[in-house]
């Protein structure tokens, strides 16, 4: 077997929620050990939110929390106990990376921020991600990513213009930070084999997620112009859209279509019987100035249409179309099949299901989901065993202490 | 000022709007990144709006954003000498970044395995809209249907109208940044083997890894969420998101659980306007979240529509201003609905001095507001943003200086159509 790319790399990982343990799971996946502390007087609030497996709850039976933590070792660790937080010092050197993402006072208050890192461990590298950084006046605002999806605009620019907004489902920037963090984190790795320094990171969701809208900020400080939301319309594509087709076991089926040239719209003509169509949809910039009544043609012409049918004739004809996938038609969904995307994992609890796997795969060195994730101090014995050499009384009288809950 | 972090590396960027952001990341990073534009300009240069609407090869602000600090060449891929210069310049790249249609590169030679065989220690990302195995695979594609493959579509908008997109595209922009982290996680053994590897991005999977864990729900509870406009939360349950007030919306979460010191707030906060019914000054907040352990009760659902509305109704007393800088102070879990011309002002961002002026060359002398680095690094600070480039710039610089190509090669490559 190959190895793994981040094989002999140690990280501790102290975060909780999305955006810390997402980016701590592309190393996990890649071979690097991965050691979660966590403990359940200030339980990972994912532990406690659906989907559960088979719809119940319980704190290993979440799927939410499942996905974000696979292949990583789950030790508890009541760091508001002396004892538990000598013991996560004691881990420091074994560490090449801490990674968190509480509101700043957290480590600091533990004596686990950077500073005190240091002292154990000068080329430590330490990954902070709070929602709007370690510094400034918000600095210590909680919160979850719907909170920063709507600040940092694109919330905003979701809907159709006429009313209230229509964001994207819930935590989005969530989903842009890990990307950008663990690119950092290498690099920084990286950096510290070549000179031996170490260093800190502050990544603020707020900032890091920005970049994702960089184009309408640039344009507000030119020109004071503010995006607003503009539903599906489109100054490159027309048509340009989501368009209904026939219902299936009584489901909607949409289709989302984009037709960028003259060549494209013949193919949509075509596959659509060649029906009679306005004057002005004849060029692309007619098409482009009636957005509107084209789509309102083209939505008429593919509702009784099957929606894998047409996508597969539009696509025959050079036009770019897919179905509007379900969470559901995403597990049915041959492409994703054949990346090797879903990842069936069997869990110590919650039994086998569909996890899932990277949006990329390298050729030489794969990543892989190595397991599924630990379930609540699954792994705490074994770690103040092997790795910090503590007897079985010694872990006993940790526990009677509540340092290991 | 260059960042240390990538310094010496070098990336070659054949990425459109697929892969942007890559080499962006790259940049900002230290890293020396080449776009290798075909001679009419790289599709991004077209992509709309233009600067002070003003349509031409270097106005487009989404190629003015994700192209900064880029260098350019022109090369003709599609004629000998063109391909010649290319695998040259591979020689001396680490990183290769590209989103051509699956199979056109190797239909010129210039295919991962030839390019590795010039350069094994090339680590060459492909962005590819459904991946390299699948039926998709030649699929035709654009930024909305990859963003409705992966799911996310499915979920935005309201029912009875179509489902949406954001309208900034963000497929693309999520595909680069995926293709940033994978080169880094390649990056990373070939430092110790000196081997390169080849990386396919898949969009529709970086896509469906934006879906907050819905993905799930039909597996584990026997059906999909389904749009909701501003409504969103545990399934077959509304719960609203997004809140009217006096000059736009919030976004909160409303529901007690882990989150019951906020709500508790909340509701003092209604209290001292008169706002708060007499069981939500009664209610034990740390055991009230409809729907998240079990399913929502009738008094559950009745309490939901009362604190729902009644909170409307507060908030359309304050403008979003207020309403974010009390909710701060008594840390309330909300946020504003943010327009780009309120995140320009934001004194967070202010403060952190986030915002940056970058001088740039465009009809004359213009000063463009940039966002700055993604991440503020203690040893290696990231690169401040520097220009786009104009098409081509740093022809002489590349193929000359780098390459050895003499002037009076330069000026036949140039006649005959290649640089």
């Amino acid at each position: 077997m190959a190895p793994f790319a981040l094989e002999g790399i140690h990280v501790l990982d102290f975060t909780w929620v999305a955006v810390g343990p997402i980016t701590t799971k592309y190393l996990a996946d890649n071979g690097a050990d991965v050691i979660k502390i966590e403990s359940a007087t200030h339980i990972d609030v994912l532990r406690a939110a659906p989907p559960y497996a088979d719809g119940r709850f319980g704190v290993n039976r979440s799927q939410f929390f499942a996905d974000y933590n696979t292949s990583k070792k789950g030790v508890t660790l009541n760091l508001n106990h002396p004892k538990a937080r000598e013991l996560a010092r004691r881990l420091v050197p074994w560490a090449d990376v801490v990674v968190e993402n509480f509101t700043p006072k957290v480590m600091r208050a533990w004596e686990l921020d950077y500073e005190h890192l240091c002292r154990i461990k000068p080329d430590i590298i330490m990954l902070s991600s709070c929602l709007q950084g370690q510094t400034g006046p918000q600095a210590s605002m909680p919160g979850f990513g719907q909170l920063m999806a709507a600040l940092s605009g694109f919330y905003y620019i979701s809907g159709y213009g006429d009313g209230d907004p229509a964001p994207p489902y819930g935590a989005y920037t969530d989903y842009i930070t890990p990307r950008f963090a663990a690119a950092v984190l290498l690099a920084a790795l990286d950096y510290r084999r070549r000179t031996g320094q170490g260093q800190f990171i502050d990544i603020s969701q707020y900032e890091a997620s920005l970049h994702f809208l960089a184009p309408a900020l640039i344009d507000y400080f030119a020109t004071g112009r503010v995006l607003k939301a503009q539903a599906n319309r489109s100054e490159r594509y027309a048509p340009h859209g989501a368009y209904r087709c026939r219902d299936e076991a009584g489901a909607e089926r949409w289709i989302s279509i984009a037709v960028g040239s003259d060549k494209q719209w013949q193919g949509l003509l075509e596959v659509l019987g060649n029906p009679p169509c306005d004057t002005r949809f004849a060029t692309m910039l007619g098409r482009l100035q009636n957005f509107d009544a084209l789509d309102g043609f083209v939505a008429a012409q593919v509702k009784d249409r099957e929606v894998w049918e047409l996508t597969a004739a539009l696509q025959m004809a050079g036009v770019a179309a897919y179905p509007v996938q379900s969470c559901l038609d995403l597990h049915q969904d041959d492409n994703l099949e054949a990346f090797g995307f879903w990842n069936w994992l069997e869990h110590k609890e919650m039994g086998p299901a569909p996890y899932m796997g990277l949006a990329h795969r390298l050729s030489a060195t794969p990543g892989q989901l190595r397991w599924a994730a630990p379930t609540l101090g699954q792994h705490t014995d074994e770690v103040l065993r092997e790795m910090l050499g503590l007897s079985a009384e010694e872990i006993e009288q940790l526990r009677k202490d509540s340092a290991l809950i | 000022m260059g960042c240390e972090l990538l310094k010496g590396f070098r990336m070659l960027d054949l990425a459109d709007d697929k892969g942007a952001t890559c080499g962006k990341i790259f940049a900002d990073m230290g890293a020396e990144v080449i776009k290798v534009e075909p001679l009419g300009g790289c599709p991004t240069r077209r992509i709309p709006p233009f600067l002070n609407d003003r349509p031409g090869p270097d106005t487009s602000l989404y190629f003015l954003a994700y192209q900064a600090g880029k260098r350019s060449v022109t090369l003709n891929l599609e004629c000998a000498d063109g391909r010649r210069l290319l695998t040259e310049l591979v020689r001396k790249a680490d990183f290769l970044v590209e989103s051509y249609p699956l199979g056109y590169l190797e239909s010129l030679g210039l295919g991962y395995q030839a390019l590795a065989a010039v350069n094994p220690r090339l680590i060459q990302a492909s962005i590819t809209p459904f991946g390299d195995r699948g039926p998709g695979k030649d699929y035709h594609a654009a930024d909305i249907t990859i963003w409705a493959a992966g799911g996310n579509m499915y979920l935005m908008g309201e029912e009875g109208r179509p489902p949406l997109q954001i309208s900034l595209p963000q497929a693309g922009l999520h595909a680069g940044a995926e293709a940033a982290a994978a080169l880094m996680i390649a990056h990373y053994p070939r430092q110790s083997t000196g081997c390169g590897q080849h990386i396919v991005v898949d969009m529709q999977a970086c896509i469906v890894w934006t879906l907050m864990n819905a993905q799930a729900f039909p597996i584990m509870h026997g059906a999909s969420m389904t749009r909701n406009g501003v409504f969103s939360g545990a399934l077959r349950l509304k719960r609203k998101m997004v809140f009217r007030c006096a000059d736009g919306h919030i976004s909160m979460l409303l529901t007690g659980g882990a989150a019951a010191a906020s709500v508790k707030a909340l509701v003092e906060w209604m209290d001292e306007k008169g706002f708060a019914a007499d069981w939500m000054k009664r209610q034990n907040w740390s055991v009230w979240a409809p729907g998240v352990i079990s399913a929502a009760t009738d008094q559950e659902v009745e309490q939901i529509k009362d604190i729902e509305e009644r909170v409307e109704r507060f908030f359309m007393t304050m403008t979003k201003r207020e309403i974010y800088a009390g909710g701060l102070k008594r840390r309330i879990l909300l946020s504003p609905v943010n327009t780009v011309a309120e995140i320009a002002a934001d004194e967070q961002l202010a403060a952190r001095e986030f915002f940056v002026p970058v001088r740039h060359d465009i009809d004359g002398a213009v000063t463009l507001t940039f966002p700055g680095a993604f991440a503020k690094l203690s040893a290696t600070p990231l690169a401040s943003p520097a220009p786009a480039p104009r098409l081509g710039q740093h022809n002489q610089e590349v193929w000359g200086g780098l390459l050895g190509l003499s002037a009076r090669e330069l000026s036949m490559l140039r006649a005959s159509g290649i640089i």
